[in-house]
């Protein structure tokens, strides 16, 4: 059985792929066709997880990242979009580059939705970290993401476009009244929540900006951690 | 405890939740969202689970109701105008394409919640161990980690109080500074920990061959009878749909429901595949109670059949 694991895996993962896209074509149904997608996206940063030269060291600093990311989620439990999540997961992809942060984004979406209940909404969120941390790595080494205020602009557009990500699962369960109108009211009434997630961004990156680079950093250098 | 349903071996509970996640996005048909939506829900409140799902449902219907208000308001295709809103035509069939479209929210809503009792992460794990060893481990560790470091948080909050560092008193800025402070301590404490436990991990030789895999749930016959029965009754709504049938075309305008027989098959078969779990949790249920109803001569218990994990651990 063992044997035939992954040859078994790509094929139930390509029959549930033409599924899906004959639902979107013929029914113009993209529940399915969505998932696919996010699938897809995920796959390759996961694969490469698997396939590089990982020491046990960087492995278990990625756990406890995630893990301090996906507590972090947990006393703010009662305000729905203040997620510190976000901003440790920025500084974390700041000191670490782009493929851990999507890791630990990613990590942290799964592990922190186990206390507060998967859903549909599960790869979504996996998605949306992931990015954030993805770009930040991206963009650590620009002249603004080394000043202070560049970093707390960035968590604050991450603020918005973490909201708009996740507005797309909505979206797509009505193709049919799909328009700039609806898409228009759905952000629009997603606003003061995405800004509220902005500002939150902002506030704990301004406090945990300083302290917590350095010591990262410092670990970084000590232990020789995820050196490209 | 676990019996029932949740006994079963991971891999069964996974095909079923994944054909009925594949059914919900498929199947776009009144009768078969409503009939898993109601089998889902039966097993809830058979599991106990009833509470939860209550806990829930204002969140879901909140999301679920508003699609199906939205989608007439913006989308105008259909034949039947009902009135005018705001000089923008509502159609009928715009209004029963909006419910439907709650109706499949609504599935897949209920769907993760039975999902979130019965596999639970663990079991997800191990599922995934041999495919994606080193996420898997990942995962893992990190979800460990969680209760580990509240505790620690806590232990950290008690003994930073003596000094004087308390994130619950004193002005804003100092009870920022002093939060600050806390998770700082409980970073450098969890990493400094981590990478010693990383180099023991080394040492007993990490990374030096492929991972072997422990499992420790085991296939029994039982398990490989549902994985069957799951597959045969799972291809043939799929096998139907792919022919055209079990969707309902709304638009541009709805057709007359009709009932032959290839579309009684399918359903039949859905039904099988939809309410076998159910079957299995009823009959616990049933041997359970006739268990306690009879009387025994001896101290020795009778064995009853009920079903528990079947593991290497017992």
């Amino acid at each position: 059985m063992a044997r035939f694991r992954f040859p078994l895996l790509i094929a139930l993962g390509l029959f549930v792929a033409g599924l899906a896209l004959t639902s979107a074509l013929k029914d113009r149904h993209y529940m399915l066709l969505s998932l696919v997608l996010l699938a897809v996206t995920l796959l390759p940063l996961f694969l490469r997880l698997e396939r590089r030269p990982l020491e046990s060291r960087e492995l278990v600093l990625l756990a406890v990242l995630s893990a301090v990311a996906a507590v972090s989620r947990i006393p703010f439990a009662a305000l729905p979009s203040v997620k510190p999540v976000s901003a440790i997961v920025i500084l974390s992809a700041y000191v670490f580059g782009a493929e851990a942060g999507f890791i630990i984004g990613a990590v942290a979406a799964l592990v922190s939705n186990i206390y507060f209940g998967q859903g549909p909404w599960t790869p979504w969120q996996m998605f949306a970290w992931g990015m954030v941390g993805l770009t930040a790595g991206w963009l650590r080494n620009t002249w603004w993401m080394k000043k202070k205020g560049g970093m707390l602009a960035f968590g604050f557009v991450w603020g918005f476009l973490f909201g708009w990500i996740m507005n797309i699962w909505y979206l797509i369960s009505l193709p049919d009244a799909f328009s700039w109108g609806l898409v228009a009211t759905a952000y629009a009434s997603s606003f003061y929540l995405d800004l509220a997630h902005a500002l939150s961004n902002v506030f704990f990156l301004a406090v945990l900006a300083g302290g917590w680079t350095k010591v990262l950093k410092r670990f970084r250098k000590k232990y020789g951690l995820l050196q490209e | 405890m676990s019996s029932g349903f949740r006994s079963m071996h991971p891999s069964v509970a996974m095909v079923y939740y994944a054909g009925l996640l594949l059914f919900a996005a498929l199947l776009f048909h009144p009768l078969f969202l409503a009939t898993e939506i109601a089998g889902l829900t039966f097993l809830l409140v058979l599991q106990g689970q009833g509470r939860g799902l209550l806990r829930g449902l204002p969140f879901y219907l909140l999301m679920a109701v508003s699609v199906a208000v939205l989608n007439p308001l913006f989308s105008h295709r259909g034949a039947h105008i009902l009135f005018y809103f705001m000089d923008q035509p509502i159609t009928l069939e715009a209004v029963l394409y909006g419910l439907m479209m709650m109706l499949v929210l609504l599935t897949v809503f209920i769907l993760f919640i039975s999902y979130n009792y019965t596999v639970t992460t663990d079991k997800f794990m191990y599922l995934f161990a041999a495919a994606a060893p080193r996420t898997t481990l990942l995962t893992l560790m990190t979800m460990r980690f969680v209760p580990l470091f509240q505790r620690r948080l806590r232990q950290i909050t008690l003994i930073q109080r003596i000094r004087g560092v308390d994130a619950g008193k004193g002005s804003l800025r100092s009870r920022m500074r002093d939060g600050m402070t806390l998770l700082k301590v409980l970073l450098t404490w969890s990493l400094e920990e981590a990478l010693q436990t990383a180099d023991s991990m080394k040492a007993r030789g990490y990374g030096i061959r492929k991972r072997s895999v422990y499992g420790i749930y085991k296939l029994d016959l039982q398990d490989k009878a549902m994985l069957l029965l799951f597959t045969v009754s799972g291809w043939i709504p799929l096998f139907f749909w792919m022919k055209g049938y079990g969707v309902l075309d709304i638009y541009p305008r709805m057709k007359p429901m009709h009932l032959g027989w290839a579309d009684a098959a399918m359903y039949a078969s859905f039904c099988v595949f939809v309410l076998t779990p159910l079957a299995l949790e009823g009959k616990e249920k049933w041997l359970w109670r006739s268990s306690r109803h009879s009387s025994y001569p001896s101290a020795t218990l009778k064995k009853t059949g009920t079903r528990f994990m079947s593991s290497h651990l017992r």
